[in-house]
Order: structure tokens, then C-alpha cells, then sequence
């Protein structure tokens, strides 16, 4: 399977480069409209072609891996280090993206598998896909120049092939594991999209937004399926690491959420083109820097460049992505220029108090933020440069600028939905965010009044400040937003005489996009309180013999023993704890050591219990060397359940937001004649 | 001979896929330009689609009447000039 992978793998590349050539001279001789030998339309076609060819040879070299990893083949070498005979069906299924050359070649065969649909669906607008599909192509090529050369899957073992592999990292071995990489690689690689699309129309001189509207769904997918993928690592690292976080702001954690601060800002700003005709260049430019950092984000995982956690193997393939976004940078640059006249702003902002400033504002602080946090993350790589010493920021810096600007972002994301386009009159002002404003004030006395005080022994305390506001503040968004939904839904309630279910749901079908929106900022403002609650965060450590009790919150850990497992795959050790709360028995919570045969590596596997007020988060932490006895970690986190159901929320508004919008209720004649006679007056 | 095995089969799938892609086709997909009266239309589409909206937030109460006067003034005139943009590139 090698050698048919190998190949499998050159011919990609052969295709890339030829989809590539042709497309791009296809298109030139389109654009001179001289006669020529072969036909451009016939050439631009078999550059399709060869698209679609392209995405079946790389579907080739990837299946040619995963057979590999299921015939536990140890004369490829990335089998040997990435898998072993024991290794369990589903693991050895993530065995593809688990190491450097396996994450490339799943990089390559998504972007294939999105370059696929895009050229089957051409017909929308045959130039401008035949722009970005050769664009795609390039991106492409890249990709399968390093799985050709420095970092090729298909590499044989030197000497004797091995009777079993290293196995997968233990810290792997985790469901979550199985979907956060394909998911995370899914939005980076979905930003490719319309990246090619924001290049193709700008090197054709593409007149209006269609390259928007036809990129629309592909850049909502892809921003979903990042904060997926985040949000997975982030309960991947609070269930596997043992530390009682989800989020330590580790470089290779920072580069996911760079792009998904651009991209955001790219979803609002082109909003903006759409209705408005302004904000080109920055859309443009949103939409290069998330592509980019989507790059940067995929080099620190797998180029070596900083130190992480992540970063599962260092290597010299990071001078190559160095020199390919130098080149894709150059040509965004170059095309820029050349083409910056066709970007020129139809309209300019007519007030500061308006959704359109809202809108830039944010737009803004996200960039602000993503780029304070790359400086942050690339300090480091800096300063080495620079003095000779690595200086590594660490994450109180990180939170003390992160936490503001996350607030200041939340604030903004209650405010813009109830200011009106072009100006507000203080009328407007007064009329909308009375409501919110005193669901804003009432939060906070609550919350003071419930012990939630910016000071603690006379002292200011900001963990707690911050958790206020963020508590005061979400309070204002959900009643802001809560009010929209309220005012559109008795519209149409009155209008059609039905109820206010029905009405709900009409209203999100007359314009899911904006009610999606919606949707997603009551959850982004639900995460925000769950964030909030690590500002109460406790714990106790104990050396706990059997019978010993430990007790943490409302609730008493008392150890019923310990006891050991063993299957092919790992030894296990577990503690036997029975939760009690108010002398009543409730649950039994079973934290647990492995040691994984293969590796020899150990990994803790924590036993969470979770309510919608806290999760009782315990961990065995083996004996004490001193004294032989079993060491048990107990925390509660607060409102940590928060954080995974408000994206749970955020997930069902970008959902929303993807389904095409439907004008007029059609729930009978009588709502359709109201419409037009109503809302289309 | 599993090189070879492996050599002959991606011998096979290369030739399926050289097939594929230069296998003649009568049926090519012609396009014409994008214009700029195209464009304008999109931007009509636009402009009728805020005027809708912000005729409902006014049912709904979002707006004194007043605001909402003027912002359909400002719509309304803004979709007359663009008319008036579309049938000079008609006749252009």
C-alpha cells in the first residue's frame, strides 16, 4: 500500500499543478478573446476536470494510510509511531491525523473534498469558480509538495520492520479526540474557500457581492465547525489534563482562536458590503488574514516553531509554510494594489451611534484582540531572534488582556442588534435599551447582594470584578436580544392571529440569518457566564485511605476503595469514591491512572460529575512517594456545564443562519396578504 | 511483489482518472460577463430587502415614527437614483 499511496500522491500533485496552468491560462485566453488551437472553454473544462481527478487520488493516498493502520502494516513508519496491534478500531481511525504527515494529508484530502463540491456545482458562475478552483489548485499543490517530499506518510522503515508499533499518544486516546482535530482542520481548511473567492474576484474585477453570497454558507460552516473544534479541545483538555482548566493559552490554542477572531470579524463585516457597499478592502483583507492565520495556526501544530503541548512533532516543515505564506502574502499584496480601485467604498458612515459603527467597532476589537494575541504568542520566537532569549509570556498576561476585550466584544454584541442602520435618534436609544439596561443593574445588585463583590479582606479583587460584569453584562445581551425576538414574534402573532411558537418560528424563517445571529450571541453570552464562574473555582488535595472522607462544597468524597484493571491496550487503577451531600448517598465517582502498554506512557483519566450550578471535578493522582498512600484531587468548578451548552446554542444559531431565507410567512392566504400588505408596505 | 502490485494499480487508477479528464465533451458551460447593471440589480435587491426589514421593525416598535420616516425617505430615494443608475447603463 506504500508504494500505491506514494503514487497516489504524486499523481495529486501532478493534477493540482495541471488544474492550476490550465485553469489560470483557460482564463487569460478568455479574458484577450483571441482564436486559439484549443478551445479556453475546453481548456478551463479538463482544469476542472483534473479538480475532480485530484480529490480521487488523494482519496486514494488516504485510504492507502488508514488500510495501512488497520492492517497493522509496520513497514510504513508513521504506522510504527502513530499505532499498535491493541490500539482499539476507533483510535486507530484518528491514528491518520495523529502525527505531522497524517495531519497534512487530511489537510489536503478536505481541501480536495471541498475543491470536489465547489467544481461540481461550477455552474453557478463557470469564470468565477474556474478563478478560485485554480486558486484552490495552488493551495493544493502546496499541501502535496510536502506529503511528495519532507513529510511523506508512505515513508519506509529503516532496518527491520518492527513486530508492533509505539502506539498513539495516550493524551489521544480520548473520544473527543476522534472529531476535535477533523473538526478544528475542517474550519481551517474551509476558510480556503472564500479566500480563493475574495482572490478570484479581485484578480477578475468582479463586479458586486455575488463571491459573498456564493461563499456565505461555506465561511458560516467553516467558522462552526472552528468553534466546534475549539470548544472540543477546550473539554478535551479539562476532561484528559488533569489540571481543573480548559483553556491554559498555549500557543497552539491561541493560533486556533486567531482565525476564528478574524473570521468572526469577517462574518459581520461582510454584512456590511452586502447592505451597505462599504468595508471592501477590510473584507478583503479579513478574509486573507484568517486564511493565513489558518496557515499559522496549522505551522505552530505542526512545524515545531513554538513550544507546546500541541505541537506533537517538531520539524523543518515550518521554513516551508514560512516561504508559502510569504508567497500567498506577496500575492495578496500585489493583487491588492493592483487592484484597489475596484474596493472603493459606495457609501461612508453617517453617525457614530449606528449598527453600522457597531459593526466596525467590533470589527475593530477583534482585530485588536487577534492581534495582541499574536504578538503574545510569537514573543517568544521574537525576542529569541531579537536578544538571543526566549522571554515566554504567560497566562495572567494573556487573561488580563483577553478578559476586557472578551467583555468590551459581549457588550458589543448586545448593543448592535438594537441600534438601527445609517443614525439613532435618542428616542431610538431611550426606547431600546431601557430594558436592557435595568436587566443589566438588577444582575449586578443581585449578584452583589449574593456575595459576587469586586473585593475580598478590603482588598480589590478583579477575578471576582471581572466575573460581575461579565454576569451584569450577559444579562443585559440575553434581555436585548430576548426583547428582538419578543417584538418581531408579536408582529407577526397579530398579524397572522396564531401563537407565539408559531410566530417564533416564522419569524426565524423570514430571516434566518439574522435570527441565527442571534441565536448565536445568546450563546456566545451563556459561554461568557460559564467562563465567568472559574472565578470561584476550589479545590483540596488529600491523601485519602480507605474510609478516609474529604469534604468539598455541599458534598463529602468518602473512599470505598481502590482497584486495578488491565486489558491489551492499558493497565488502569482506580479509586472508588461515594459522593454524599447532607448525609445522603447520591452517586459514586471513579477517577482513574492508565498506563498504556506501548507507549509505557501514563495518563489520568478524571471522573467529572456535572450540574447546571458546578461540575465536581476529581482526580486520582496516584501514591504519594512519601508516603505510599493514594493522593485524590477534588475541585468545583463553577457554572463550567454553561460553557458547553452555550455552545450547544451556538451550534443550533449558525444552523439556523445556513437555512436559505423564505420572505413571506406562507401560512395561508390570509398571512401572505398581510405581508404584502404589512411588512412589504 | 508488493511494489509491483502496488506500481500496477496506480498505473491503472492514473490512466482512469487521464480518461476522465480528457475524454471529449460537446456539452462545455458558456458564460457571459458579469456586468455592472448586474451588480446594480443586486444592490436593488438589497435596498428592497432593508426597506422591508425596516418596515417591520417599525411594526414591531422598534422606532419612533419619526426615525422611521426618515430612514424610508433616505431608502426610497436611494432605490429611485438607483433606477434611474440602472436605465442609463441600459441605454449606455
Amino acid at each position: 500500500m506504500a508504494v500505491f499511496g506514494s503514487f497516489a500522491l504524486l499523481v495529486a500533485l501532478a493534477l493540482a499543478a495541471y488544474n492550476l496552468i490550465a485553469g489560470g491560462l483557460a482564463l487569460r485566453l478568455m479574458a484577450i478573446k483571441r482564436p486559439t488551437v484549443v478551445s479556453p472553454e475546453r481548456l478551463a473544462e479538463t482544469a476542472r476536470r483534473a479538480g475532480i481527478a485530484g480529490f480521487f487520488a488523494v482519496t486514494a493516498a488516504a485510504f492507502a494510510l488508514v488500510w495501512s493502520v488497520f492492517t497493522n502494516d509496520f513497514s510504513i513508519s508513521y504506522i510504527v509511531e502513530h499505532s499498535n496491534r491493541a490500539l482499539p478500531a476507533a483510535y486507530k481511525f484518528s491514528a491518520l491525523w495523529a502525527g505531522q504527515e497524517g495531519s497534512l494529508l487530511l489537510w489536503a484530502w478536505l481541501l480536495a473534498a471541498f475543491g470536489f463540491v465547489l467544481r461540481l456545482t461550477h455552474k453557478r458562475d463557470a469564470k468565477l469558480y474556474a478563478c478560485a478552483g485554480a486558486i484552490l489548485a495552488a493551495i493544493q499543490a502546496f499541501f502535496l509538495l510536502l506529503l511528495c517530499f519532507p513529510a511523506s506518510p508512505f515513508a519506509l522503515v529503516q532496518g527491520p520492520i518492527p513486530a508492533d508499533g509505539n502506539g498513539l499518544n495516550p493524551l489521544l486516546q480520548y473520544p473527543e479526540m476522534v472529531i476535535h482535530p477533523p473538526l478544528l482542520y475542517l474550519g481551517y481548511v474551509g476558510f480556503s474557500v472564500p479566500f480563493a473567492f475574495a482572490l478570484a474576484a479581485l484578480i477578475m474585477r468582479y463586479p458586486g457581492e455575488k463571491w459573498i453570497k456564493i461563499t456565505r454558507g461555506w465561511t458560516m460552516a467553516s467558522w462552526l465547525f472552528l468553534t466546534l473544534g475549539i470548544f472540543l479541545g477546550m473539554h478535551w483538555a479539562y476532561a484528559v489534563l488533569g489540571w481543573g482548566g480548559y483553556w491554559s493559552w498555549d500557543p497552539v490554542e491561541i493560533a486556533s482562536l486567531l482565525p476564528w477572531l478574524t473570521g468572526t470579524a469577517f462574518l459581520h463585516s461582510v454584512m456590511m458590503q452586502e447592505r451597505k457597499g462599504m468595508m471592501k478592502s477590510w473584507n478583503v483583507w479579513l478574509i486573507f488574514s484568517t486564511f493565513l492565520l489558518t496557515l499559522l495556526g496549522t505551522m505552530l501544530t505542526r512545524g515545531g516553531l513554538v513550544s507546546s503541548v500541541h505541537a506533537f512533532a517538531a520539524s523543518s516543515i515550518g521554513y516551508w509554510f514560512m516561504a508559502f505564506m510569504a508567497i500567498v502574502l506577496a500575492v495578496c499584496f500585489f493583487t491588492y494594489f493592483l487592484r484597489r480601485g475596484h474596493l472603493k467604498s459606495e457609501r461612508h458612515m453617517e453617525s457614530l451611534v449606528s449598527r453600522e459603527s457597531s459593526f466596525l467597532f467590533g470589527c475593530l476589537v477583534l482585530q485588536a484582540a487577534c492581534f495582541v494575541l499574536l504578538w503574545g504568542t510569537l514573543f517568544p520566537v521574537l525576542s529569541g531572534l531579537v536578544s538571543g532569549n526566549k522571554v515566554t509570556i504567560d497566562a495572567p498576561w494573556y487573561n488580563s488582556v483577553a478578559v476586557p476585550i472578551g467583555l468590551f466584544l459581549l457588550f458589543l454584541s448586545g448593543v448592535g442588534p438594537l441600534l438601527p442602520w445609517r443614525a439613532t435618534s435618542l428616542k431610538t436609544v431611550r426606547r431600546n435599551f431601557l430594558l436592557p439596561l435595568i436587566a443589566l443593574l438588577v444582575t449586578a445588585f443581585v449578584c452583589l447582594a449574593l456575595g459576587v463583590r469586586p473585593w475580598k479582606d478590603g482588598a480589590f479583587d478583579q477575578g471576582s470584578f471581572y466575573a460581575l460584569l461579565a454576569f451584569a453584562l450577559a444579562a443585559g445581551v440575553l434581555t436585548a436580544i430576548g426583547a428582538e425576538f419578543l417584538r418581531g414574534m408579536l408582529v407577526i402573532a397579530r398579524e397572522s392571529g396564531r401563537n407565539l411558537i408559531w410566530a417564533k418560528l416564522q419569524l426565524i424563517r423570514r430571516n434566518p440569518r439574522r435570527y441565527g445571529g442571534y441565536t448565536v450571541h445568546v450563546g456566545v453570552a451563556i459561554v461568557v457566564v460559564g467562563l465567568a464562574g472559574a472565578a470561584f473555582n476550589h479545590s483540596v488535595e488529600s491523601e485519602m485511605a480507605l474510609n478516609d472522607r474529604v469534604s468539598i462544597g455541599p458534598y463529602t468524597l468518602q473512599c470505598s476503595g481502590f482497584t486495578q484493571d488491565s486489558n491489551a491496550n492499558y493497565d488502569s487503577e482506580y479509586a472508588l469514591l461515594d459522593v454524599s451531600k447532607n448525609g445522603r448517598n447520591l452517586f459514586q465517582m471513579t477517577p482513574e491512572k492508565r498506563l498504556y502498554h506501548a507507549s509505557g506512557q501514563p495518563q489520568t483519566m478524571v471522573a467529572i460529575h456535572s450540574t447546571a450550578a458546578w461540575d465536581l471535578y476529581v482526580v486520582y493522582e496516584g501514591m504519594s512517594p512519601d508516603t505510599g498512600r493514594p493522593v485524590i484531587k477534588a475541585m468545583l468548578n463553577p457554572l463550567v456545564g454553561w460553557i458547553w451548552a452555550g455552545v450547544l446554542l451556538m451550534l443550533v444559531g449558525t444552523l439556523m443562519a445556513l437555512v436559505p431565507k423564505q420572505l413571506t410567512a406562507n401560512s395561508g392566504q390570509r398571512t401572505v396578504q398581510k405581508d404584502a400588505e404589512g411588512f412589504e408596505s | 511483489m508488493m511494489e509491483t502490485q502496488g506500481l500496477i494499480a496506480g498505473m491503472l487508477f492514473f490512466f482512469a482518472l487521464y480518461l476522465y479528464i480528457f475524454w471529449p465533451q460537446n456539452l462545455l458551460v458558456s458564460q457571459r460577463d458579469e456586468t455592472i447593471i448586474d451588480s446594480l440589480l443586486e444592490r436593488k435587491e438589497q435596498l428592497d430587502e432593508d426597506l422591508r426589514d425596516l418596515n417591520f421593525e417599525f411594526q414591531s416598535g422598534k422606532y419612533p415614527e419619526e426615525d422611521f420616516k426618515a430612514q424610508r425617505e433616505q431608502l426610497e430615494s436611494e432605490t429611485a437614483q438607483l433606477l434611474a443608475e440602472i436605465e442609463h447603463q441600459k441605454h449606455a
